[in-house]
């Protein structure tokens, strides 16, 4: 069944400076199909969608909407042409109401001034017929899930009726696991209605699940269309994407020595988790796992001081040791890779050298007077040895990619000569490159005998690079599982409660 | 678990009440001490003290909603105090030359159309944080003010200003009516329209709203012009208030339209600065003023008085805030 | 060429205009005893801004600085009229008195949450209040017969130069060395541009927090010692005439950093600005209100033109 086309991008070039973001790349996208839309970060999936937006003129190619060659891309042309953008950011006014929300800058007037109550049944009516859910029109944003405010994002975009080409930019990424499949129907239920869908993503399974048809993007170029996508496509897309295997990603797992590190007993905040043990030994990498909601994020804030702990008592080395501030944390040696590096992990403003020695001002100082000469000779030595690119001390971190501002995070702690590394999701944004060389510091760190934990709600990155994982359900740790015989489905189901687990290291 | 969150969220909508609290306790507690507080006239009275700090309030509430409510980032005018002394200067100064009371009025409507302009072009144009922009414009605009009184108190007997100050209207005093009116305007304006709706949004959530295609910049710099004619409207209230134009009123007026604003905060449920809140805080505010005074409170304890306030009530907010 | 020299220099070259025209209009402008008089006399705004300098570069402001100069003068004039002390008990008087202000707003921030802004705008309330009542009224307490050696913190001079200037210039390079030199001001900078990120490198934002206000209210009692010095008495709300020109100060310092962080070196800037154009149109020979019109004015427009400039750089840079 061959359809006609929605709309198709040929031969599209796009230049910056130093580089091409788009080199005589294609898509074309069909009425009434999900086609998915890969690549690495960088790959050039993102200029493809503000070129189509209008906002970047590219330097040759066409863009041809409905068969039609649109003489000018600008957003307004665009927007008249039926396409509709879904951003990955929720972009909501957290204390609007759904219906002020889905009409913003798009009111129905009545005689009166606004005609609110049209506006009202207008949204529930939308999101009943065409999206499949009930949402009270007059909740306020900021009470909804976050799968709910997708949902409402989605609306928003075509509440008018007049959408022929829907872009979904990562829809999915900040939903949890259980939400994704709401999001997801809407998606089919829109397919139905003969609307042409561009879906972005980097989660390979979703694309699988949903699309028709796939591009896959690589340094600007496309290099190959899939038009039968099954769930067992994964494995050539990935190929297709790095032009190398999953497996490869990983350090091989070494049995490592190990003896007593940190030790969690009955630790609890009263809110969101209760009586948690754990155990990490120095040379090992402990995995915890679990969805949104299952207390994993808390767990993580609480150990290392920025919650407040209401039961329980740590451990290191055997000493008994106090968090009650990430300040005391880090002096005894417990250091975070925070889940939101650009909020939690760099002052993005300050260089790399600033951000890298942060935690050691000591260190290069005497008298409290910052030795410079110093500070920047250590850092240099520390780009060197992981790698950051541009190899430039000076740097302003903000303008550093997702991994090389990951990377000097993590000069910054290796520089404090930690004893437990905690890492909160160390891969978001970070592209498949710099991705296996943090597993590898990863790995690197633990081999050198320091205890790591990574929580992590990536069950392929838990499962490439854990000894262990603790599985959290509900603010539980419902139990452990050794990696080295788990296939990530195994653990996938786990997670999702999908099947009880068996052979439980953790008596409950 | 179950009943543990609902004693939780018990406690927590009690604590966003107890602002409101506070100050009932506080004005039961004057009105036992002070037989004739709650007498009719006193409550006029205090409505009449109030008049040009809740129609700056009401200026701020706008350029609060506009530019989001950090204090040192968002959005927040503090030269409407200025800009009303502006006001009563120059129409003080043209209404004692004999000029009509029209011409006045455009003079000084003028005059402060440019203050808004000038804040929205520093702001919206160049880049300049509001709180900094209106700042050194209070300075330039007092400075300005004082050029045109020459600094000297000017007395207006104009039957204008008297009449804002002591004439009724079908038994509600003229003033009153002409400020709610003013208050009612506004709220419709900010609340009920799609100007409106687009100017929360601004300060809501800038990118959802740039995202939508809403002109943000030029929202907030309207919020500017906005402020600066509710310190246009002000300007004739403070020269009926103290029957002319002194120097040094702006400082006074400055500081009760911070605290009334912010206080106003508090008191709404979701803990933003809206317009009934900056209302209901200046006129609780003056009420406190006058009670206090009316128990024989020496005059120099109100600015202890005030600032302790804001610390009791603000710090209640945020411990309810904490409570989440 | 032209063009990223006027951005890089603009202010500078207005500076430059002004100082071109004040020399024209009245040669005294030039004249050493004249600039020393302006360096002088903007002993205490220095004092002032530098500790707002501190408080905004933990990424607060402070609005009570003029009360932690009254606090400064109040403790050190009272020391002295009613409990005899000589000079250094009255300087170290002094000192506490301003430390009691910074307790306060450290109470009110850290330890009850309120936002710098509010928190500093109440002690402003409570301060000024307390001391209506406690000179009953606002009156003035003076104090003829003042120790020889605490008069010369404001009329003597050490080798020749002004002690307040002395007494300001050491406070600068103190801050210097402090806010953009040390590991503290590393810290303090840090968490003013983004504190969740300092409080996971494990600074104690809190213990930074605190002692920053105190520091800073001790240094503005500094300038309250001076300013008790130099008329021999304590006049009550004083201190709040410095507020504004210290806030511009510091802005136009923050504006004129290449990062634009308020920064030592441009809060010196920025009140050496609003100094010589005060002294500048004071020589101008203009009626007190036109002067202090214009000082408005020029302050407007020197923040803009500062901001623009800055704008204009990173657009450059970018």
């Amino acid at each position: 069944m061959s359809r006609q086309s929605a709309f198709s991008l040929e031969g599209v070039t796009k230049k910056f400076p130093g580089v091409r973001a788009l080199d005589k790349a294609s898509l074309d996208v069909r009425v009434g199909e999900v086609h998915g839309l890969i690549g690495e970060n960088g790959a050039g999936k993102s200029t493809v969608i503000k070129v189509l937006a209008g906002v970047y003129q590219p330097e040759e190619g066409l863009v041809k909407i409905g068969g039609k060659t649109l003489s000018q891309v600008t957003p307004d042309t665009v927007h008249a042409e039926g396409v509709r953008f879904i951003h990955q950011e929720l972009h909501l006014v957290p204390h609007f109401t759904v219906t002020e929300s889905v009409f913003l800058g798009q009111e129905l007037s009545g005689r009166l001034g606004l005609d609110t109550k049209a506006m009202r049944e207008d949204t529930e009516a939308f999101l009943h017929d065409v999206l499949g859910v009930d949402i009270p029109s007059n909740r306020l944003i900021r009470d909804l899930t976050t799968a709910e405010r997708k949902l409402v994002q989605i609306a928003r975009a075509l509440i008018d009726d007049a959408a022929k080409v829907v872009v979904f930019d990562e829809p999915t990424a900040p939903l949890a696991s259980d939400e994704i499949e709401t999001v997801m129907s809407a998606i089919r239920r829109l397919k139905e209605q003969d609307i042409a869908i561009l879906y972005v993503s980097h989660y390979l399974s979703e694309i699988t699940d949903i699309c028709d048809r796939v591009t896959v993007f690589r340094q600007g170029k496309t290099v190959g269309v899939f038009d039968n996508i099954t769930n067992q496509s994964g494995g050539d897309l990935v190929y297709a994407m790095v032009g190398r295997d999953i497996a490869d990603m990983f350090p091989a797992k070494v049995d490592r020595a190990t003896s007593p590190g940190l030790e969690v007993v009955g630790l609890g905040d009263g809110v969101s988790f209760e009586d948690i043990s754990l155990n990490v030994e120095k040379g090992e990498v402990l995995g915890i796992a679990g969805l949104i909601g299952s207390g994993r994020e808390e767990l993580i804030d609480t150990i290392y001081g920025l919650r407040k702990a209401q039961t329980g008592t740590f451990q290191l080395e055997g000493e008994p040791l106090t968090i009650k501030s990430a300040a005391q944390a880090v002096s005894a040696g417990i250091v975070l890779v925070p889940r939101d590096r650009r909020h939690d992990g760099l002052v993005l403003s300050m260089t790399v050298t600033e951000n890298a020695t942060l935690a050691t001002l000591n260190q290069n100082a005497s008298l409290g007077i910052e030795n410079r000469r110093v500070a920047r000779e250590r850092t240099e030595a520390q780009i060197m040895a992981l790698d950051i690119r541009p190899p430039n001390p000076d740097a302003v971190t903000r303008l550093l990619s997702g991994g090389n501002q990951q990377k000097v995070v993590l000069a910054r702690w290796m520089a404090k000569a930690a004893r437990v590394f905690i890492f909160d999701d160390p891969t978001v944004g970070v592209d498949v490159g710099a991705k296996s060389e943090i597993y590898q510091l990863i790995d690197d760190l633990a081999t050198g005998g320091a205890c790591v934990i990574v929580s992590s709600s990536d069950p392929v990155e838990l499962q490439g690079i854990c000894d262990r994982i603790a599985i959290m359900m509900r603010g539980k740790i419902i139990g452990e599982l050794q990696t080295r015989h788990l296939s990530v489905d195994e653990l996938v189901s786990a997670i999702t409660g999908a099947k009880e687990i068996e052979n439980s290291t953790y008596a409950d | 678990m179950q009943t543990k969150s609902v004693r939780h969220r018990g406690t927590r909508e009690l604590a966003g009440y107890l602002p409101l609290i506070i100050f009932a306790g506080v004005l039961v507690y004057i009105s036992v001490n002070a037989p004739n507080f709650l007498t009719l006239r006193n409550l006029e009275l205090i409505l009449m003290q109030s008049l040009p700090v809740v129609l700056v309030c009401a200026g701020l509430g706008v350029v609060v909603m506009a530019g989001g409510d950090d204090v040192v980032s968002g959005g927040i005018d503090l030269s409407i105090p200025a800009t009303a002394v502006l006001s009563a200067g120059i129409a003080a100064v043209m209404l004692t030359q004999g000029w009509p009371l029209a011409v006045c009025g455009i003079a000084a409507f003028i005059a402060c159309m440019i203050v808004g302009l000038l804040n929205a072009a520093l702001v919206t144009r160049i880049g300049m944080t509001p709180l900094l922009t209106t700042l050194a414009m209070f300075v330039a605009v007092v400075g300005v003010n004082n050029v045109i009184t020459s600094s000297r108190r000017i007395n207006v007997d104009h039957p204008f200003i008297v009449a804002l100050r002591a004439q009724d209207v079908l038994g509600i005093p003229l003033g009153i009516a002409v400020v709610a009116a003013v208050v009612a305007v506004i709220y419709f304006a900010t609340h009920k329209t799609r100007w409106g709706l687009h100017l929360q949004a601004a300060g809501g959530g800038r990118d959802a709203a740039e995202i939508s295609g809403l002109p943000v910049r030029r929202l907030l710099g309207q919020s500017f012009v906005l402020a600066a004619f509710t310190g246009f409207i002000c300007g004739f209230f403070v020269l009926a208030r103290g029957s002319g134009s002194s120097p040094g009123v702006q400082d006074n007026l400055m500081l009760e339209m911070v605290l009334a604003t912010f206080l106003g905060a508090a008191f709404s449920a979701r803990r933003v600065v809206t317009m009934w809140g900056a209302v209901l805080g200046a006129v609780l505010v003056a009420a406190i003023s006058i009670g206090f005074k009316s128990m024989g409170v020496n005059v120099f304890w109100t600015g202890l008085i005030k600032g302790s306030l804001i610390v009791v009530v603000v710090a209640f907010s945020a411990l309810a805030q904490r409570g989440r | 060429m032209i063009w990223a020299m006027l951005q890089r220099f603009g202010f500078l070259l207005v500076f430059g205009a002004f100082f071109g025209l004040f020399a024209a209009w009245n040669p005294v402008f030039l004249q050493g005893g004249n600039l020393l008089n302006v360096i002088e006399g903007s002993a205490v705004l220095m004092i002032i801004a530098l500790g707002m300098t501190l408080i905004v570069a933990t990424g607060g402001i402070d609005l009570s600085v003029g009360i932690a100069l009254d606090f400064g003068a109040a403790f050190a004039v009272v020391a002295m009229k009613s409990y005899g002390m000589d000079w250094f008990g009255a300087t170290c008087a002094g000192l506490i008195g301003g430390s009691v202000v910074g307790i306060f707003n450290a109470i009110l921030v850290i330890g009850l949450r309120i936002s710098p802004f509010l928190a500093t705008l109440s002690t402003f309330f409570i301060g000024s209040s307390v001391q209506r009542i406690f000179t009953n009224g606002g009156g003035p307490i003076s104090h003829r017969r003042m120790p020889e050696e605490f008069r010369n913190l404001a009329l003597g001079d050490i080798y020749g130069v002004p002690t307040e200037a002395v007494i300001a210039t050491v406070l600068v390079v103190v801050y210097f060395l402090i806010l953009e030199r040390s590991i503290w001001g590393r810290r303090i900078h840090a968490m003013g541009m983004q504190r969740s990120a300092a409080i996971v490198a494990g600074i104690q934002v809190n213990r930074i927090l605190i002692m920053c206000f105190i520091a800073a209210s001790v240094t503005c009692a500094v300038g309250g010692l001076i300013a008790a010095a130099n008329i021999r008495m304590f006049t009550p709300l004083s201190g709040f005439s410095y507020l504004l020109d210290a806030i511009a100060a510091v802005f136009i310092g923050a504006a004129l950093n290449a990062r634009g962080r308020p920064s030592v070196l441009g809060t010196v800037a920025g009140v050496l600005f609003l100094s010589i154009v005060a002294n500048g149109l004071n020589l101008m020979g203009l009626n007190f209100n036109t002067k202090d019109a214009l000082q408005g004015i020029i302050l407007v427009s020197a923040l803009a033109l500062a901001v623009a400039q800055q704008r204009a750089r990173h657009n450059f840079a970018s």
